[in-house]
């Protein structure tokens, strides 16, 4: 223990750290196609007090922020197919529930946890909106979608960008805790690697820095989309 | 032209309307006034339905609509003919002076752009904006910002303008440049229907005063009728108020 780092494997172990960034890249962008229309929806729900769905949202979004995300990923991981096992009997599917891809539940975990962020995220972003602009759409002969297409939602957005940001790199690093249904992304494939030869020291570093250029490259597409959004307000330093 | 019938409408347990009758020929000026509470800015946005009366008709022409109840069909039809200027003016934030102005037409109207963009730029010259076709609300100073709400209204050709106090959130030297492009707009014979506190436009321009108070309307005439010869003890108590002690009214 005493030879320091294997800087062969520290360079080989980022490669395979590397390989696994498609598949976290994967998940986030599935999940976020779903949290982040499905999370607007129920944004507005919650805005305009629309009854049942609004409570629905509120109560989703205390459950999904009042647990742990490995805690959900334990949860789905072990009920989901319990209850795909016995519906597999009782319709006599063929197909066993252990062979199911564990992606499937990353998506589902991730997506029902993204969407419960990005709820607080556009709620509290069109609340920033001043109802004067929707009033004024609406003397000018606009019908409400058009003036939320058209005037609320593209200023709601730039408000909105940089959460919608920060909610995009947790939940890229939240996909780390995929490894626990072996899922084969960046955490999981470096620490395969370390097993062999116990070089975990190595592989933390490889997965430190695989995360941290992949998230600050989706921070600095994010900024340049945010400029790009925000053209109509004063340059502020 | 538009005739506002017996508007009720109460907030929780306040009433701040209490059965207001208007009634608006073509080409009029009228004016209201009216301490602050007496329901005149309430009464605006029951006739544009951004608030629901809670009872009350307008009739329009051949529209004959109640205002508490009214579809939503009912009042795209009635906001095609009426435009709005806000006091706090509610430019489109994310939206350049010219498409301000070239929303409702395009979006709401079905105007072809081009012609939305001629029609746009004409309402833009007539306020003196030529120059801030492409400037966003946030780069106008706020004198500017409410000539460009006002250039939307004009630009949509409607039968009526109404106007929510549209300087009382302007710094005093920027009052003029709108009161300005108010008594041109209203010169060339847009009929308007305005809420304010300049008792010389009221004087100057309208051809109609009404005086509220209260959630009624107190007192209504020319106004050589209500400055000059106000019958009311509350109209006479409000003017004697609000009036600077050199006002004079003559024709």
């Amino acid at each position: 223990m005493s030879e320091g780092l294997n800087y062969k494997f520290l360079v080989d172990t980022f490669f395979i750290a590397l390989s696994g960034v498609p598949i976290t890249l994967f998940i986030t962008v599935v999940a976020l196609l779903f949290a982040l229309p499905l999370g607007f929806l129920l944004a507005l729900t919650r805005i305009n007090r629309i009854p049942v769905l609004h409570r629905f949202a509120q109560v989703y979004v205390s459950f999904v922020r009042g647990t742990p995300i490995i805690i959900q990923i334990f949860i789905v991981y072990s009920s989901v197919p319990l209850l795909l096992s016995s519906l597999f009997t009782k319709f006599n599917i063929g197909m066993n529930v252990y062979d199911v891809n564990p992606i499937w539940y990353a998506f589902i975990v991730f997506s029902f946890n993204t969407t419960a962020v990005l709820i607080e995220v556009f709620r509290s972003a069109l609340s920033t909106v001043n109802r004067g602009q929707l009033e004024a759409a609406q003397s000018v002969g606009l019908t409400d979608v058009q003036a939320y297409r058209r005037i609320i939602i593209p200023q709601a957005l730039v408000v909105a960008m940089p959460n919608i940001c920060t909610a995009t790199v947790n939940l890229i690093k939240a996909t780390s805790l995929g490894y626990a249904m072996s899922l084969q992304e960046i955490t999981l494939k470096a620490k395969v690697a370390a097993n062999v030869g116990y070089n975990y020291v190595e592989a933390y570093i490889d997965i430190f820095l695989v995360y941290l250029l992949l998230c600050s490259a989706v921070e600095y597409a994010f900024k340049l989309y945010e400029k790009r959004l925000s053209k109509y307000k004063p340059s502020v330093v | 032209m538009l005739e506002i019938k017996d508007v009720y409408k109460s907030f929780g347990k306040t009433e701040i309307l209490k059965g207001v009758d208007v009634t608006i020929d073509k080409g009029d000026v009228v004016v209201i006034l009216g301490p602050s509470g007496s329901g005149k800015t309430t009464l605006l946005r029951c006739i544009n339905f951004l608030e629901k009366a809670d009872q009350g008709r307008a009739v329009f022409g051949d529209i004959d609509v109640n205002l508490g109840t009214a579809t939503k069909k009912q009042i795209h039809q009635i906001r095609q003919k009426i435009a709005f200027v806000f006091q706090s003016n509610n430019l489109f934030n994310n939206k350049t002076a010219l498409e301000n102005v070239t929303e409702g037409l395009v979006i709401g109207r079905k105007v072809p752009k081009e012609e939305a963009v001629k029609i746009g730029k004409k309402a833009l010259d007539k306020v003196g904006l030529t120059d801030k076709y492409d400037a966003y609300p946030s780069e106008l100073s706020g004198g500017q910002q409410q000539r460009v709400g006002i250039a939307r209204a004009v630009a949509l050709n409607p039968d009526i303008i109404l106007f929510d106090e549209p300087t009382s959130a302007l710094d005093p030297e920027l009052v003029g440049e709108v009161l300005t492009v108010m008594k041109n707009i209203a010169r060339e014979g847009t009929t308007m229907l305005v809420v304010t506190h300049e008792m010389d436009f009221a004087k100057d321009v309208a051809n109609k005063v009404i005086f509220m108070d209260g959630g009624v309307i107190v007192e209504e005439g020319t106004p050589h009728e209500i400055f000059v010869n106000p019958k009311e003890e509350r109209t006479q108590k409000f003017l004697k108020r609000v009036l600077p002690e050199d006002f004079t009214y003559h024709i």
